[in-house]
């Protein structure tokens, strides 16, 4: 079943248009990692599924409703980031309190025991938590809400390494027995791209790449030795991306490569390497003006 | 556990690593083999990654399932591994034996005549 359905989504601020023509499909029950450069527009699509934002033009449908105050989508959804606010008079344990109210599928025994493993008092302050107790309270409240569609917009910022590991870790346990819709978006792919079963690349106002993890990380590969031999065996394919470490040289182009081919070019002494998401994710993204050296000139 | 700078992917790896597991008799033919959700949390990693490495199992009939109840080892689960590792790893080194071969100038019949050699060697120790 489609949970999320874009449909040429346009949304502008002014005269500046962020996204220019999404269109792509969630299915249910999905992880997907929702990643681009900075400004491309994450967080206006993030919230513009849980009805935050309004688009300006095309049709977003998530649980086959415009999510705009769709009260339907608001009871089926939680929106995860740093800037969830909660009334300053409010402890910790009055904050769950409400969220047991709120969210159907609550589970306060869950939450409980995350607040008491990450080492919380009850009867602090939200206002007063620092900023990675911040993250991890509201991480905590994403997973225990248990909603049917759950969106994390870079819930680890602020959290050290432990916790990042640590949450990352409950957010799969949880989803294995209570399968779930999840949005995340990181800029850290490296870090969750082993959570993630499909991955929706942002880049200038379009689903860039929509597709599985898997085919990421198995887009490219990276070939190095000598110039001859390369051009050789690359004959009437495009190069994607060219460097020199030493003495050979680096040649990265798309994996469409058959099992024949690999083992000539095994044979000939060409180096062959995969290329990680995070690599791949660099390529499809890179800016035709160059590297930041360019700046220097 | 699981090399996560190793060049193969994943799901690639925990075939490898479900075929270890029968090939040294972990899982005996017959017996359960590990579900897709076991086996994402164990490795920590999404179900449908786990579950693209149990196929790959299939594909190669290592493993069959059984609806509803999960997916069993083959009876000759084992039997077809052993022969397709020996057949890949020979492959591989007569390949690079190959290459060698090549680089240094030796010809397919002193390359032949070498293998001669060296197994009439081994047979007399």
């Amino acid at each position: 079943m489609t949970v999320i359905k874009f449909d040429h989504v346009v949304k502008s601020f002014r005269t500046h248009e962020v996204l220019k023509e999404m269109s792509f499909e969630i299915k249910q029950d999905v992880i997907t990692g929702i990643i681009g450069r900075n400004g491309v527009g994450k967080t206006t699509l993030m919230k513009m599924i849980v009805g935050f934002t309004e688009e300006t033009a095309g049709r977003v449908e998530v649980f086959s409703e415009k999510p705009f105050n769709s009260l339907k989508v608001s009871a089926n959804s939680i929106f995860v980031d740093d800037g969830m606010k909660f009334p300053d008079a409010m402890t910790l344990t009055d904050i769950l309190k409400e969220c047991a109210r709120f969210y159907p599928n609550w589970d306060s025994e869950l939450a409980d025991r995350l607040i008491a493993y990450f080492g919380y008092h009850f009867d602090t302050r939200h206002h007063h938590l620092s900023k990675g107790k911040k993250s991890t309270f509201n991480a905590i409240i994403g997973i225990a809400s248990r909603s049917p569609l759950t969106i994390f917009d870079e819930p680890t910022t602020g959290m050290d390494s432990a916790v990042r590991k640590d949450f990352y870790r409950a957010l799969l346990k949880d989803y294995l027995t209570h399968p779930r819709t999840i949005l995340l978006s990181s800029h850290h792919i490296e870090e969750i791209e082993d959570l993630l079963e499909d991955v929706l690349l942002v880049h200038k106002g379009i689903a860039h790449y929509h597709g599985s993890i898997t085919a990421l990380q198995e887009m490219f590969v990276t070939l190095s030795g000598k110039l001859e031999t390369l051009t050789l065996h690359t004959e009437g394919k495009e190069v994607i991306n060219e460097s020199t470490t030493g003495p050979s040289i680096e040649w990265t182009l798309e994996n469409n490569f058959t099992p024949a081919e690999l083992s000539r070019m095994k044979a000939d002494n060409i180096l062959i390497s995969a290329v990680s998401a995070n690599d791949a994710y660099i390529m499809l993204t890179d800016q035709p003006k160059g590297g930041i050296d360019d700046v220097f000139e | 556990m699981l090399d996560t700078d190793s060049s193969s992917p994943i799901y690639v790896q925990i075939a490898k690593w479900l075929e270890n597991e029968i090939i040294d008799g972990t899982i005996l033919a017959d017996q359960k083999v590990y579900s897709q959700y076991q086996l994402a949390e164990l490795f920590n990693i999404n179900p449908a990654t786990a579950g693209k490495g149990l196929t790959l199992l299939l594909e190669d009939e290592i493993v069959y399932q059984k609806r509803g109840l999960g997916t069993f080892v083959s009876p000759n689960g084992r039997g077809k591994l052993l022969v397709k590792r020996k057949e890949e790893t020979l492959h591989h080194l007569i390949n690079e034996l190959l290459t060698e071969a090549e680089l240094l100038g030796v010809n397919d019949q002193s390359l032949l005549a070498m293998i001669d050699t060296e197994r009439r060697r081994k047979r007399r120790i």
